[in-house]
């Protein structure tokens, strides 16, 4: 394996700890803030470290630029998702 | 070839399993989003057949504006009749395991005799690949939906046309209270609208112009477009209008007129039925259908006959 491949490896690895952290973080955690804040950071890094590692892979500046546009609208989403699921679960608490 | 048969055999199971549990699920909401993760899962696995076409039309139509639709429904139900909530857990048919075992039963036999199919070297997939070179067009499936086979097309046209007026001649004018339904004042939902809109409409362009070589084409860019005014509708910057202006009525027929007219219009200079001229033709007539599919499935969404803008 090339030096290349092995900074992928090492970027993926880290990037599924992260999405398993967060999913066991939804799956275990009580309310649903606190799912929210395992899910939401957990799984914004792990795609990152994905998209990482699939850019160390490919090579390629046009790939790559792809690759964080989909990180950011990724990001854009989960953001604004949490921002009203939170808010609308604080509105059912009152 | 082992890890593709591992991850095959997982995708494989997973619907499955997903299938499963959306049919026995507790709730009417938990199977919807069930189904909208079904829909995606099955998005995978089109892409692992390399069917890139199929997997867009699934991941577009079949995940998400399927999944916004029926999201739509469950919440018509509640506000309509909100005793006999969608959310009671529902008894099990008597039918139910009779009508699982004929359709599994079904479904085996239609697998097992398609085992022993033998693929023949001269049938109309091979002829119509070998016909794409004289077409000007890179992608086969654009070929077969506008030239090939395009009198099934202009009748899913049709269909479509016909579901948005049946869905107009039964439906009851949406309510003030079904309009909105995510919080429209935070700030976050204006940003995420003002990006989000605009890519729609990049991206359906992208896919259609991608169309007539690479995957993509009108049904995937008029469900991505229809997806951008889902969000405006959602976030009450598009409200229901209760008649539609002339605007409207073009936008909506568009598709079927610009394919009927080319279509019948090219008969004048001796030509066959539906024989269309060129790839200006396709691209016309895909970018009509564009513009109608987006507008029909986000009318659809809407329940409404037309839709203004407003500012929240």
């Amino acid at each position: 394996m090339s030096a290349q491949e092995w900074v992928a490896l090492v970027f993926l690895i880290a990037g599924c700890f992260f999405y398993l952290a967060g999913t066991i973080g939804l799956l275990r955690f009580g309310d649903v803030h606190s799912r929210l804040h395992a899910l939401t950071k957990a799984d914004n890094l792990g795609l990152m470290l994905v998209c990482a590692s699939l850019a160390v892979l490919a090579a390629n500046w046009r790939i790559t630029a792809l690759l964080v546009l989909t990180w950011l609208l990724g990001l854009l989403a989960a953001t604004v998702s949490a921002h009203l699921i939170a808010r609308h679960a604080r509105r059912v608490e009152k | 070839m082992s890890v593709d048969l591992l991850i095959d055999g997982l995708l494989g199971l997973g619907m499955i399993v997903l299938a499963l549990q959306v049919v026995s699920e507790r709730t009417v909401l938990r199977s919807i989003i069930l189904f909208v993760v079904f829909g995606l899962v099955m998005a995978l696995a089109w892409t692992r057949l390399q069917a890139p076409d199929l997997a867009l039309a699934e991941a577009a139509i079949g995940a998400g504006v399927t999944g916004a639709l029926m999201m739509m429904a469950w919440r018509r139900l509640l506000i309509i009749n909100p005793e006999h909530s969608a959310d009671t857990p529902r008894g099990r048919s008597a039918v139910a395991i009779p009508v699982a075992l004929l359709s599994t039963a079904l479904v085996a036999t239609i697998g097992l005799s398609a085992l022993n199919i033998e693929p023949h070297i001269d049938t109309a997939g091979r002829v119509a690949l070998d016909e794409m070179t004289d077409t000007g067009l890179g992608n086969p499936v654009t070929g077969v939906l506008l030239l090939f086979r395009n009198l099934d097309t202009l009748l899913e046209m049709a269909v479509l046309l016909i579901a948005l007026l049946g869905a107009r001649a039964i439906s009851a004018p949406a309510r003030p209270e079904e309009a909105a339904v995510v919080e429209t004042t935070t700030p976050l939902v204006g940003a995420l609208l003002a990006t989000l809109v605009p890519l729609s409409i990049l991206i359906a362009t992208h896919l259609l112009l991608a169309g007539t070589n690479e995957p993509g084409g009108a049904f995937q860019a008029g469900a991505v477009l229809a997806a951008g005014g889902v969000a405006l509708v959602l976030t009450a910057r598009l409200q229901p209008a209760k008649r539609p202006g002339l605007a409207t009525q073009l936008a909506v027929t568009a598709g079927l007129l610009a394919f009927v007219g080319i279509g019948v219009g090219i008969m004048a200079f001796g030509e066959t039925l539906l024989a269309l001229p060129g790839t200006w033709a396709v691209y016309l007539i895909e970018t009509a259908m564009m513009v109608s599919i987006g507008l029909t499935l986000a009318l659809l969404f809407a329940g409404a006959p037309a839709l203004v803008g407003r500012r929240a």
